[in-house]
């Protein structure tokens, strides 16, 4: 196989957001060196590499908290731009961030509409702020959003969060990525703190995404999990693509490798 | 996830507390037994031990719970202000010197031959800034809400002093006055209070119909029947007694009218869920679009309107303004011992002005009980202290979460 060949895009469906040439420089630290990336609906991408791989740096780009220096954004091959979280939402693309923003002594429902709180019509003489709130459209849209994603741990929307399990959060947090309308829905380390049935059940609600037509991006470091899940995987390596594998046709080991030395191939060149 | 059936006893009550009427569970008990020992235990021990000839129930009579109303209502003014930044996690501790300047600066008008009206309306606004100009210290420059109001509560003494040179100023104008002296008749007084219960009525039975029609989880119709019924009797023996004796004072029409308001806003609305959600996790909060610095602001600014309103009551109801009654008494640690002894959280994110007006007349009623009873000062004072103390633990442990069930 040539260098070319395992670089984004081949035996892909078309992608549905995508980057070429990513930039980003934080004073003199070159975080990312023009990377591609790319993800298709229906599809899971990992998102994996080193520590200062440029993972992170690169799915806050994409979530617009970070403004990238140079590189082209495109949705569905339309050229765009991600110049703050916002403009990041409005493309459908939401984040899950690891510690997942719950506020813990609120119910269910209150999360996933939090900060888009639902309110009765009518009223238009208070602002919006102080109009009352459409408690039970929110309950629905919670019921909704959970049976899409056949969530089935949870009682109760009326539940507190923080009587809730680590999976239970996680997968809120995710219902309410969905919840948003979006298209493209990025996870930072979902597993990270969770034991084995809580990381079945969230790998689970990620294959729910997929077959929901999401986009995916899947940042982790747990192989296991990685397999388990992705579709393709995309290694970062010193702020730099390495390559993007096909998940069917690659190891773990070749992953790891891949991560801490770069490809073998290239390798070889520099030498 | 959870092992089934096994909640322990702790779980159990973290559950009950999470639940509407539960978080009223503790405090009305709490009432409960106070009342039951100063109204009953105490009158049947004199009667028993032969120091009283008959029963006499001065507790429980109608004219001391009439006083009972009266008195905790500053206090329960208050502390309902100050519940709003306890959702927080913020903390106020200028509440009643605020509430002092206000009063004095609605003496010194009145004097000058301002309109009643007109001069509430005044330190009504001027409280909103009193308070609002802390909240931006607090949001905006980054100070520990314990520091702030702590140098807002020294500042503000002093100004009280400035604007009172002689300590006390009497209050004569009939429309400050008349918060206090206007009574409701008491046809009309029981008129108000069944509009109150069916709109309650209505309002649950509309909501529990529009539930089932979405196809959400329905309350058990006991549940809500009992409800309507523990609601209805409140406020019918709340009014029946006050007729009793005088009749329904618009005081305390006025305070219930503004808790409901108060309450209605943290509750069902969207500014509401943003102060429990900043209390809760500020952080995740501001992530989901909250500005969170502004809700500060916002809600240090209803502390100091209930704390000026809290002063035209006060004014209204001693007839004078006085530095001891409010800047220098223990007025402060009343109202914030009220808020948190109705089940308040000191940690932020959970609470209710419901609360705080039940921990008012819990505290108010100890006072007065003991008062009663000729205690002394110190036994008040130890007293109070150990209640607040078993709020504050009750506080702490349903807070404790996470290892539910794991």
């Amino acid at each position: 196989m040539g260098p070319e060949s395992n670089k984004v895009g081949q035996s892909a469906p078309p992608a549905h957001l995508s980057v070429r040439g990513i930039q980003k420089r934080f004073g003199g630290v070159h975080a990312l060196r023009g990377v591609d990336f790319e993800v298709a609906r229906g599809e899971v991408m990992a998102l994996v590499g080193d520590n200062g791989a440029g993972k992170s740096t690169l799915m806050k780009v994409l979530a617009g908290a970070y403004v990238a220096d140079d590189g082209q954004f495109f949705l569905d091959g339309t050229n765009v731009s991600i110049a703050s979280p916002n403009d990041a939402a409005d493309l459908g693309i939401q984040i899950v961030y690891q510690d997942l923003a719950l506020c813990e002594n609120l119910d269910v429902a209150a999360n996933l509409s939090l900060g888009s709180e639902p309110v009765k019509p009518g009223w238009t003489i208070l602002p919006r702020i102080l109009r009352p709130l459409d408690d039970l459209e929110m309950e629905v849209k919670a019921k909704e959003a959970f049976n899409k994603l056949e969530v089935r741990t949870l009682q109760s929307v009326r539940a507190k969060v923080g009587g809730l399990s680590g999976g239970q959060r996680q997968a809120i947090a995710i219902a309410r990525a969905v919840g948003a309308d979006s298209t493209v829905v990025m996870l930072d380390e979902p597993t990270a703190a969770l034991g084995v049935a809580q990381t079945r059940q969230v790998l689970e609600v990620v294959k729910r995404l997929r077959e929901t037509n999401h986009a995916v991006v899947y940042i982790s470091h747990n192989m296991r999990d990685i397999f388990n899940v992705a579709d393709r995987i995309c290694v970062l390596r010193h702020g730099g693509n390495v390559a993007t594998y096909q998940r069917s046709e690659t190891t773990p080991d070749e992953i790891v490798v891949a991560m801490t030395r770069g490809r073998a191939n290239e390798a070889n060149d520099a030498a | 996830m959870q092992p089934d059936g096994k909640i322990s006893g702790l779980d159990r009550f973290r559950i009950m507390r999470e639940t509407r009427i539960g978080s009223f569970a503790p405090v009305l008990l709490a009432l409960a037994a106070i009342w039951a020992w100063f109204g009953l235990a105490l009158p049947l021990w004199d009667l028993a031990s032969g120091e009283a000839d008959s029963f006499r129930a001065i507790f429980l009579s109608p004219r001391n719970i009439y006083n009972l109303f009266m008195q905790s209502a500053l206090i329960a003014t208050l502390a309902v202000g100050i519940t709003t930044v306890l959702l927080l996690g913020e903390i106020d501790l200028s509440a009643a010197a605020t509430a002092g300047v206000c009063a004095a600066l609605l003496g010194v008008l009145v004097l000058a031959g301002i309109p009643g009206w007109l001069a509430c309306l005044i330190v009504m606004a001027i409280g909103i800034v009193m308070g609002a100009a802390q909240g931006v210290l607090v949001a905006y420059v980054g100070i520990p809400s314990f520091v702030v109001t702590l140098a807002g509560l020294l500042g503000y003494q002093g100004l009280m002093q400035k604007i009172l040179p002689t300590g006390n100023l009497n209050v004569g104008d009939p429309f400050v006055r008349g918060f206090t002296r206007v009574l409701i008749p008491d046809t009309w007084g029981l008129a108000l209070g069944m509009l109150c219960i069916l709109l309650f009525a209505y309002a649950s039975l509309q909501r529990q119909a529009r539930r089932r029609a979405l196809g959400l989880e329905v309350d058990p119709s006991p549940a809500l029947w009992g409800q309507v019924l523990a609601f209805g009797t409140i406020v019918i023996a709340v009014i029946v007694t006050l007729n009793a004796y005088r009749s329904l004072p618009l005081l305390l029409v006025l305070l219930v009218g503004i808790t409901s308001l108060l309450g209605w806003i943290t509750t069902s609305t969207p500014f509401g869920r943003s102060l429990f959600a900043v209390g809760g996790n500020a952080e995740s909060a501001r992530r989901a679009g909250f500005n969170v610095n502004r809700i500060r602001v916002a809600a240090f600014g209803i502390v100091g309107l209930m704390a000026a309103i809290g002063g035209i009551f006060g004014a209204s109801r001693f007839g004078s303004v006085s530095y001891t009654a409010f800047a220098g008494g223990s007025l402060l640690l009343e109202a914030i011992g009220a808020a948190v002894i109705g089940g308040t959280s000191l940690f932020g994110g959970r609470g209710s002005v419901w609360n705080a007006i039940l921990g008012a007349l819990l505290i108010g009623s100890l006072g007065n009980g003991l008062d009663l009873t000729g205690a002394s000062a110190a036994d008040k004072l130890m007293v109070s202290g150990a209640i607040l103390i078993l709020a504050v633990a009750i506080d702490a442990l349903s807070r404790r979460d996470g290892s539910v069930g794991q």
